[in-house]
């Protein structure tokens, strides 16, 4: 793995002519507590010290309102639609990059879903070791602090105005070069960079699981019928803002919309929610999931045991954006696995 | 590049060429293929059917796989959007389709055995695939019985064909309507109500069912109770399935989706699964 320096001062160069070649997004605040990737303009400060992104990445290689195809009803031909922007996301998370990941398997895999591997293709992904951690983060404790792939630069902050660059891919490696000769991470920096996971580890364990995360998806098959789903359940108010914030939620609707002369449309998809009343409901009203309790138990069965006996992973990454969206606060991986945990604590 | 230009979420035109109603709301409908080729289904499968404009939606294919025969059928109850929109086409008209997609039943396993088939309201439609092929087939199979339960005499659909296998011998079969008028002179009650009045061995039968949701843990109960084992036991199960590829989330029971792992299940695959039946 080969590891540059980067001074802060040769970021606006860079910056200046990503730009031109990609849309770059880069963490700012937006208002106080909330924080984004926007797109970078040389006035923009950047914020360095964010905690999460309060809308997740999952946006730009999956956007909430994707075209499919086109087609024509006189003649009933259709032609696929593939929208693929040219994008760098510089600053995201260990935790995020991870949900790319899983989606990158999910939409790979079986049937492989080419307007998301044409987007993720054109995407640029460089990694941010955070300096901070949300107050409902929990990365630390799911096994998403860190990554092995999936980022094309891995930037850590190891000084006042110094980075430490590990490259993940060629084209990060060529990005980074556009500022001038590249300067080989000393033996120092790479030790500062390992201080500076090692520091931001020990906040982000503050919240953590109770337990081994591997064992969630054991935990679950035993929990189906706990009195928990119902306890939490009861104050759903259906309205899917963790599906939406949820950087792995990917669940989508198909739609479509003809032109005002009824001749040509488009056909879309959507995000959609496990969590809405009518997700799981056929022509003829029967839902399979009528209840908050159905809908509420399915996603932590999801992110807890479908995704991981699938992928070997957790469908939850940690980055408590749910826990943040819930208005009737019971939107909480953490709380909800380590309750089981304590529930079922006497059958160890 | 241009492999690439494939999208899977592209359908295929397809022309309607026959329209025969089969009752009061549903309505048989046979397809051309506009490329020329057949659809290549088993019995089981399902199409996603488009009309532009209105949406998309999964019905499951009512006619046998053929050879050469570039038709297909499906069997439609006007009930939403997409099946209102298609009782509205004439024959000329063109849909989309994606697919077949989906599991299907295991025909090669009933080769040499006797083979229950339970149609509750429209689950005759899918099941009638599989019937079909296996009476062009005849020889290969025991017993074929047929049982056929509806709500009420006006719901029965395609009842001459019915009455023609019937009469043909060369499948036994039962219906039951739940609730008679005064036309109707057969057997009152559930579908389950059926079962107890035939013999099978319950070594050599295999059961394919379908039907609507209330109605599997019933008669998987009396089967069970005839001694027929969940291996030999398999059900086609519908959900809400949207993309058909097993991406967008919708047709998920646990974690099986529905579009891919089924919609036809072995019951033995399903039975520690709390959203199945």
């Amino acid at each position: 793995m080969t590891t540059y320096t980067v001074y802060k001062e040769q970021l606006p160069g860079l910056f200046e002519k990503w730009s031109k070649q990609y849309a770059l997004h880069v963490p700012a605040r937006l208002r106080e507590g909330f924080y984004d990737l926007v797109p970078w303009r040389k006035d923009l400060e950047i914020a360095w010290d964010y905690d999460v992104a309060y809308n997740s990445p999952k946006r730009f290689v999956m956007p909430p309102h994707e075209a499919l195809i086109t087609y024509d009803r006189r003649t009933y031909e259709a032609k696929p639609v593939f929208g693929a922007p040219k994008q760098i996301l510089f600053g995201v998370h260990p935790y995020d990059v991870k949900a790319l990941n899983q989606l990158d398997q999910l939409m790979e895999g079986g049937s492989p879903d080419q307007n998301y591997i044409r987007r993720r293709e054109a995407t640029v992904v460089m990694a941010f070791e955070p300096l901070t951690v949300s107050p409902s983060g929990f990365w630390a404790s799911v096994g998403a602090s860190s990554v092995a792939h999936g980022f094309d630069l891995y930037w850590t902050k190891v000084g006042p105005a110094s980075f430490t660059v590990e490259i993940g891919s060629a084209k990060g490696e060529e990005l980074l070069a556009m500022g001038g000769a590249l300067l080989p991470s000393t033996a120092g920096d790479k030790e500062g960079a390992r201080r500076a996971k090692a520091r931001i580890l020990t906040k982000a364990r503050k919240n953590a699981l109770r337990y081994n995360w591997e064992e969630t998806p054991r935990l679950l098959a035993k929990c189906w019928d706990s009195p928990l789903w119902r306890r939490y359940s009861q104050m759903c108010l259906a309205c899917g803002s963790c599906n939406t914030v949820c950087p792995t939620c990917y669940c989508f609707d198909i739609r479509e919309e003809s032109d005002d002369k009824l001749e040509t449309g488009t056909r879309y998809r959507e995000w959609d929610g496990c969590m809405l009343e009518s997700f799981a409901k056929v022509a003829g009203n029967h839902n399979f999931r009528p209840k908050a309790q159905d809908r509420y138990r399915h996603r932590y069965f999801r992110k807890g045991k479908y995704i991981y006996d699938k992928i070997g992973e957790l469908g939850c990454v940690g980055c408590g954006r749910c826990v943040r969206a819930c208005t009737a606060g019971i939107a909480n991986p953490l709380k909800v696995f380590n309750e089981l945990w304590e529930e079922t604590a006497h059958e160890y | 590049m241009s492999t690439k230009l494939f999208s899977p979420y592209v359908p295929r035109p397809v022309t309607l060429v026959e329209k025969t109603p089969l009752s009061d709301f549903v309505t048989r409908f046979t397809f051309e293929q506009d490329n020329g080729k057949p659809l290549a289904h088993k019995p089981g499968q399902f199409v996603n059917l488009s009309i532009y404009g209105i949406g998309e939606a999964p019905f499951s294919i009512s006619s046998p796989p053929r050879r050469t025969n570039i038709t297909f059928e499906i069997a439609v109850r006007r009930i939403g959007a997409v099946t209102g929109a298609m009782h509205a086409l004439e024959p000329g008209a063109k849909v989309g389709i994606r697919g077949p997609y989906g599991s299907s039943f295991p025909v090669m396993k009933f080769v040499g055995k006797d083979v229950l088939i339970v149609a509750g309201g429209l689950g005759y439609i899918p099941l009638r695939s599989l019937l079909f092929y296996q009476l062009r087939h005849r020889d290969e199979f025991g017993r074929i019985v047929l049982m056929v339960g509806t709500r009420d005499p006006k719901e029965r659909i395609f009842v001459d064909e019915i009455a023609d296998l019937a009469k043909s011998g060369e499948v036994e079969v039962m219906e039951t309507v739940d609730m008679p008028d005064s036309t109707w002179k057969g057997n009152v009650g559930v579908i389950t109500t059926l079962l107890p009045k035939i013999d099978l061995d319950p070594g050599n039968t295999y059961v394919a069912m379908v039907g609507p949701p209330i109605m599997y843990r019933f008669v998987i109960a009396e089967c069970r109770k005839k001694g027929i084992a969940s291996e030999q036991i398999f059900v086609s199960l519908e959900r809400k399935m949207k993309c058909g590829l097993g991406k967008c989330g919708h047709c998920q029971i646990n974690e099986l989706n529905t579009c891919i792992d089924g919609p036809v299940f072995c019951y033995t695959d399903i039975e520690a699964y709390q959203e199945a039946i």
